[in-house]
């Protein structure tokens, strides 16, 4: 087990390492040079002296690989750069907006992934029943219908014409909640594009658990269980459910991957702050650090996150590992 | 010696969009406590589905429609389903057809075989591992690999762990269900010596189902013979070999290679199983009979006593009084 952690360790460090200088060759192998992006149109009118100054303050007249070497130090101690767009540091802008991100997409796939497992497991069990042709035609319309409508219906319905919750943001403008009463605005605020995130997304898991379910309870072992005269509520749970949650449970580290990257298309709806819509906005305004940062954070959550599996596996599977 | 389990006119059909299949009509026959009855056919004449019949596992689309399994003066098709769970395994229990899928893969072999044993009887976790030991150890496997998991073992030794199973609660019947099948001819001879030795042992009433003849003559007292889903023929070994009655089970014997007359042809039986689906009334051999009248088209030959003990279905062997 140690042995094969190991292994697997030493695969991700290169992984990450592949990927950081990645991160690093792209931006330089596109055309054009640095000076547009830092001085804007400015530079046309700059003598070689200003722009050899320019160079020089952001290190770009170094060697390939005295910058890469910079590069790879400032990565290592949490300094991602200088937002052109923003003029502020990247890291303080992360760090602002990866706690709303978490809470909305972290919170989004745990909600989905609890749904989906729940109604996967009672529609397989009850197969060619019309419960299971119900909840099928129902989670196959959810998924249907593309995040940003569902978005805008909740927010012309809930928010719009019966007031119930604010239309935009992760917390009231210029408030000054404290305790309480700042964790119910937060709430209020959740709602709506959480509601969004757990609709769009749940199908996935309802029709991979029900599959997988319905897989299981073919099998012989199932119907061993029953002659060996174990009662139908084990059998469902203990026999059944606990193999069928397997892909289930890959589906969700890879997505537990993905949850820092954020959720582009309904935190742009909602005007949500976190990592998605900074994404976004990163490349409408070809803010090029920001959008090396943000996309270097999700590369390396998905490692953490493949990891993560590579450490659980073995718990919840007796074949893996060992 | 009393009857320990007697089968009376059981039906099991199968609803599919074609029609309804008649997998199992009619079957009769019964069995004596200590006594090791083969049940033959080839692939797809019901053997199975007469297996799981007796147990109630037929599940949607099938349905046992009519008929009557008792066993020790009960019927279980009656049988309300606290009384099944308690008698399942205690009284009746199963080697499976591929014990390969038999074993829960997410759980260790122990744990499956104490589950059973804490089911049906009120002994402690210790003793129950302390059984479990012994019973592995029963079938020749080192009672300390009760902590391994199914995959950790070999096809061999996981049918092993089957039989073991099956003999957790000291049941009074034991039925194979084709528990050699998948294995190769050493193995399988292991197992069926096994079998046959644990039956002698406890003193068990043993169904085997096989299609292979010459094995189930070598171990069986008595033999019924199944075709199509019907029984064509019950009597004892002698009987059947020295003096077959249907045609079927003549035809069988012929196409059987003997290792005492190896100079004897082995002749095929031409044709092929009629389809179950919307049967007519008619022996179903008919298609393949090289004897077949016009009765045989028209009506259902029924199972009669043609000498004593010894019964066939068939309009060319007279009644026993007639």
């Amino acid at each position: 087990m140690g042995k094969f952690l190991a292994s697997k360790f030493l695969q991700y460090v290169i992984v990450i390492f592949l990927m950081l200088t990645l991160n690093f060759l792209l931006p330089r192998l596109m055309p054009g040079n640095p000076l547009i992006f830092l001085a804007g149109e400015d530079v046309g009118f700059m003598s070689s002296a200003e722009k050899e100054a320019i160079l020089e303050k952001h290190g770009l007249n170094q060697s390939i690989w005295q910058q890469y070497g910079t590069y790879i130090k400032h990565i290592f101690t949490g300094d991602f750069g200088y937002s052109y767009q923003q003029k502020r540091p990247i890291t303080d802008l992360l760090m602002e907006r990866l706690p709303w991100t978490l809470l909305l997409t972290g919170l989004g796939l745990v909600i989905s992934t609890v749904i989906g497992v729940l109604f996967g497991t009672i529609s397989a069990w009850r197969r060619g029943t019309k419960t299971d042709a119900n909840l099928l035609t129902m989670f196959m319309f959810l998924s249907a219908m593309p995040s940003f409508w569902v978005g805008m219906i909740l927010v012309s319905i809930f928010a719009a014409q019966l007031g119930w919750f604010p239309v935009f943001g992760a917390e009231a403008a210029w408030s000054n909640f404290k305790g309480v009463d700042r964790f119910i605005d937060i709430v209020e605020h959740l709602v709506l594009p959480l509601t969004t995130l757990v609709l769009i997304s749940v199908t996935s898991t309802f029709m991979i658990m029900r599959y997988s379910m319905l897989n299981v309870l073919g099998e012989d072992y199932i119907m061993m269980a029953k002659a060996k005269g174990v009662k139908e509520k084990v059998i469902k749970y203990k026999h059944a459910m606990r193999n069928a949650l397997l892909p289930v449970a890959t589906v969700f580290m890879l997505s537990l991957g993905f949850t820092l990257g954020g959720a582009t298309v309904i935190e742009t709806v909602f005007a949500y702050p976190g990592v998605g819509r900074l994404m976004f906005e990163s490349v409408l305004s070809r803010d090029y650090p920001l959008i090396q940062a943000t996309f270097l954070i999700i590369t390396f959550s998905v490692v953490i996150a493949n990891f993560l599996a590579d450490l659980l596996y073995p718990l919840l599977d007796p074949k893996v590992g060992k | 010696m009393s009857t320990v389990l007697s089968i009376e006119n059981l039906s099991t059909f199968f609803k599919t969009d074609k029609g309804i299949v008649r997998a199992v009509e009619d079957v009769t026959f019964s069995l004596e406590e200590g006594e090791m009855l083969g049940l033959i056919g080839e692939s797809g004449c019901g053997k199975t589905t007469v297996a799981q019949s007796i147990l109630r596992l037929i599940e949607y689309p099938g349905k046992v429609v009519s008929g009557k399994v008792i066993l020790n003066g009960k019927d279980l098709l009656k049988a309300t389903d606290d009384e099944l769970y308690s008698l399942r395994w205690k009284e009746i229990s199963v080697i499976p057809q591929s014990a390969m899928n038999a074993l829960n893969p997410v759980y260790t072999v122990g744990d499956q075989i104490i589950e059973a044993i804490l089911l049906h009887e009120k002994v402690s976790k210790s003793e129950a591992v302390k059984r479990t030991k012994t019973l592995l150890e029963l079938v020749g496997i080192d009672g300390e690999r009760q902590k391994s998991f199914p995959h950790e073992f070999s096809g061999g030794m996981k049918q092993r762990v089957a039989i073991a199973m099956a003999l957790a609660c000291n049941p009074k019947l034991v039925i194979s269900d084709e528990s050699t099948t998948g294995l190769d001819v050493l193995t399988q001879a292991q197992v069926i010596a096994l079998i046959k030795n644990l039956q002698k042992k406890m003193n068990l009433s043993v169904i085997l189902i096989s299609h292979d003849l010459p094995m189930v003559t070598a171990i069986c007292e008595k033999i019924a013979i199944m075709y199509a889903g019907k029984l064509v023929e019950w009597a004892t070994t002698e009987e059947i070999l020295n003096n077959p009655k249907h045609p079927y089970s003549k035809a069988l014997l012929n196409a059987t290679p003997n290792l005492s007359d190896p100079d004897r042809e082995v002749v095929s039986i031409p044709g092929s199983v009629p389809n179950l689906v919307n049967i007519p009334k008619c022996c179903r051999f008919h298609t393949r009979c090289p004897y077949a009248f016009d009765r045989c088209l028209n009506e259902s030959p029924e199972l009669r006593e043609v000498t004593p003990g010894h019964y066939t279905a068939c309009f060319l062997e007279g009644d026993k009084n007639g």
